[in-house]
């Protein structure tokens, strides 16, 4: 029943996404506030039903005994749901601050990916934790590392506009985009705050994963496909942070390396399901 | 109300007849008008056009009485050069004046402006009445509306404006940016003044005759600083307008590389409107560096420009639109049953559906 549910809510939300991203887009290219005023309320709308869904999972994950009280992060559809959420709680918290509304566009697609890929591909239902999950570490570890994703998504996208822009203004034939967009260095400043925010978290969650797989296997680093992946992400997102801060690296180049962090994280996610026996939601490892 | 209009503008006069017209001062049309029994009229007058709105019972005169007028205290002859308007083909183009849609530049914002000086002066002198306030009101209000519903206001026509705007996509706010002038040029100074408008941190002026630069940074409450020291001045500009009257290139490619490590990856706008051009081309392909030069601000404005064409019928439908709305209005309160302007639109409506 609260499976049902949980997949009503998130497809709901998925629609709502959708449509908030067609005003983000048409936003762009318009000057009417109207759209990105619907893009917002779209959005939140869709938020809130995607916390609907996510709140009934967590209602059907605990029907099982030995899953309570952790969080449902174990799975590829609810590491995907947790992930599109978050992208989606990152943008209204960078909203919030900034007021640059004309960013959806660069970020919201890639809530559709996430809900997107949960709900087309992802197999939404609940099953009992195995021994080696069960454990506080469950609610905190996968948690905070895909915050940090979902923030770097966000990061991500106003990259896209940088570089947008930066090319619109060295063509010396700027179109109405240029006039739209921040300004290059509000972008700037903009893509490294978010990166400065997520590093931390993804440090931290990187270091619990160790204590965590100390209790569990016994052994801190093991060099399995998903740590390593997890441990290039942050060495890249250092380098870019060391660039920045040290060299005054900024611009185009850096946020070049910012997005090969990315692509990174997109790899780590995704990609080493295929590698990782101990991390692979795929391969049923948990 | 009898509403009539007389006018010269730049499409129909001649700059010699306009300026004979706006050398006289509003308050003296006013005194002669009212010595002539006419007690509600506007003058409307810049230097693009000169235009006489006549209300009351002077509207109704016929229109050759106030071309002679003019005549008489501007001291030039009219004929041929004037147009003259009555009713409601007179609100129209008032609406459309304040609109800009009438304007040398489609659509430039400084006409509103002098619409609500004009009818300001009149009102303190005592010219206007109930029917000349709502009309001026009304037609300020339109040529905001016009503005913000199309386009025909999008995008900067001049070459000082367009520099300011590129600047912002560049840094956002401008008030923590430092400017450097180099050359004492009459372009340098027209761009430096709209930065000022901005309100930049830090002006500099750098000029090889060291008198003139002095004197264009008192003008402008700048700092001048020496020009051999200008490469240094380099690290901390943000933004650098050139427009020295040197053979060569004064700010080469060496000379901006070699200020690049100091400046952290901050960008630098380099704005070239010397002739012949005081940068080196190849300064454009830095990191960071991005160079416009005279002819890539001119060719955005031109862009903009051609932009703004089709929206301009657009707006002229607007303004005929509002302008009806007026008359309906106008016509209900001749009749003493006066109805809100809002309700004139819907007393056409209901017309227009039967």
């Amino acid at each position: 029943m609260a499976t049902h549910l949980q997949i009503l809510l998130i497809r709901a939300a998925l629609a709502l996404y959708v449509a908030s991203t067609a005003c983000a887009f048409t936003y762009l290219f318009s000057k009417d506030e109207k759209w990105s005023r619907w893009m917002l309320w779209l959005m939140g709308a869709g938020l809130l039903l995607h916390l609907g869904s996510f709140g009934a999972r967590i209602d059907a994950f605990w029907q099982i005994p030995e899953n309570r009280y952790y969080m449902p992060i174990n799975s590829f559809f609810g590491a995907l749901s947790y992930l599109s959420l978050a992208v989606a709680l990152v943008f209204f918290v960078v909203e919030r601050e900034h007021r640059l509304g004309i960013l959806g566009a660069f970020v919201l697609p890639w809530t559709v990916v996430g809900a997107g890929a949960a709900v087309l591909w992802a197999d939404p239902k609940v099953e009992g934790l195995v021994p080696a999950l069960q454990s506080y570490w469950m609610s905190v570890h996968p948690v905070v590392l895909m915050t940090a994703y979902a923030a770097f998504a966000n990061a991500f996208g106003v990259g896209v506009a940088l570089l947008i822009q930066e090319h619109q203004i060295k063509s010396r034939k700027p179109s109405e985009l240029c006039y739209r967009l921040p300004s290059i260095e509000e972008l700037d400043t903009l893509n490294y705050r978010i990166i400065v925010a997520a590093f931390p978290m993804l440090t931290v969650g990187i270091i619990m994963g160790g204590i965590w797989a100390y209790n569990a296997w016994g052994r801190f680093w093991g060099w399995d496909p998903k740590e390593t992946w997890a441990l290039i992400t942050a060495l890249i997102y250092a380098g870019y942070l060391h660039m920045r801060f040290l060299k005054g690296l900024r611009g185009r180049k850096a946020i070049y390396v910012s997005m090969v962090g990315f692509a990174s994280v997109v790899f780590t996610f995704l990609g080493v399901n295929f590698l990782s026996q101990l991390h692979g939601y795929l391969s049923g490892g948990g | 109300m009898k509403l009539s209009l007389v006018g010269v503008g730049h499409k129909s006069a001649p700059a010699e007849v306009r300026e004979a017209l706006a050398v006289v001062a509003a308050e003296r049309f006013y005194e002669e008008l009212r010595r002539q029994g006419c007690d509600e009229a506007v003058v409307l007058s810049t230097c693009n056009r000169f235009e006489l709105y006549l209300c009351g019972e002077a509207g109704g005169r016929d229109q050759s009485w106030a071309v002679s007028f003019l005549e008489r205290l501007a001291g030039v002859k009219l004929e041929g050069h004037a147009y003259a308007r009555r009713a409601d083909a007179a609100v129209a183009h008032l609406f459309e004046v304040a609109s800009g849609l009438d304007s040398l530049v489609v659509g430039e914002t400084e006409i509103l402006g002098q619409v609500k000086t004009a009818y300001e002066t009149a009102r303190r002198a005592g010219m206007t009445g109930k029917h000349s306030n709502v009309l001026f009101q009304r037609a300020l209000y339109v040529g905001k509306k016009i503005r913000n519903d199309t386009a025909i206001a999008v995008g900067q026509t001049s070459v000082a404006s367009v520099a300011v705007q590129l600047a912002e996509s560049i840094f956002g706010e401008l008030s923590a940016r430092e400017v450097l002038i180099l050359g004492a040029g009459q372009m340098a100074e027209l761009a430096a003044r709209h930065l000022l408008s901005k309100k930049v941190a830090r002006l500099k002026v750098a000029n090889r005759t060291w008198e003139r630069g002095e004197a264009l940074a008192r003008r402008l409450k700048a700092e001048a600083v020496a020009w051999e020291s200008f490469a240094e001045h380099l690290k901390g500009a943000d933004v650098v307008i050139a427009s020295t009257a040197s053979e060569r290139p004064v700010l080469t490619r060496e000379i901006v590389a070699g200020a690049l490590p100091a400046r952290q990856g901050r960008s630098l706008f380099v704005i070239d409107i010397a002739m012949p051009r005081d940068v080196e081309d190849s300064v454009h392909g830095l990191e960071h560096v991005y160079l416009y030069r005279l002819e890539d601000l001119e060719g955005i404005v031109a862009r903009n420009l051609e932009s703004r064409g089709g929206e301009i019928e657009r707006a002229r439908a607007l303004a005929r639109e509002k302008a009806g709305e007026f008359c309906a209005w106008q016509r209900s309160a001749a009749e003493g049953r006066e109805i809100s302007l809002k309700h004139a639109r819907r007393a056409r409506g209901e017309k227009a559906v039967s």
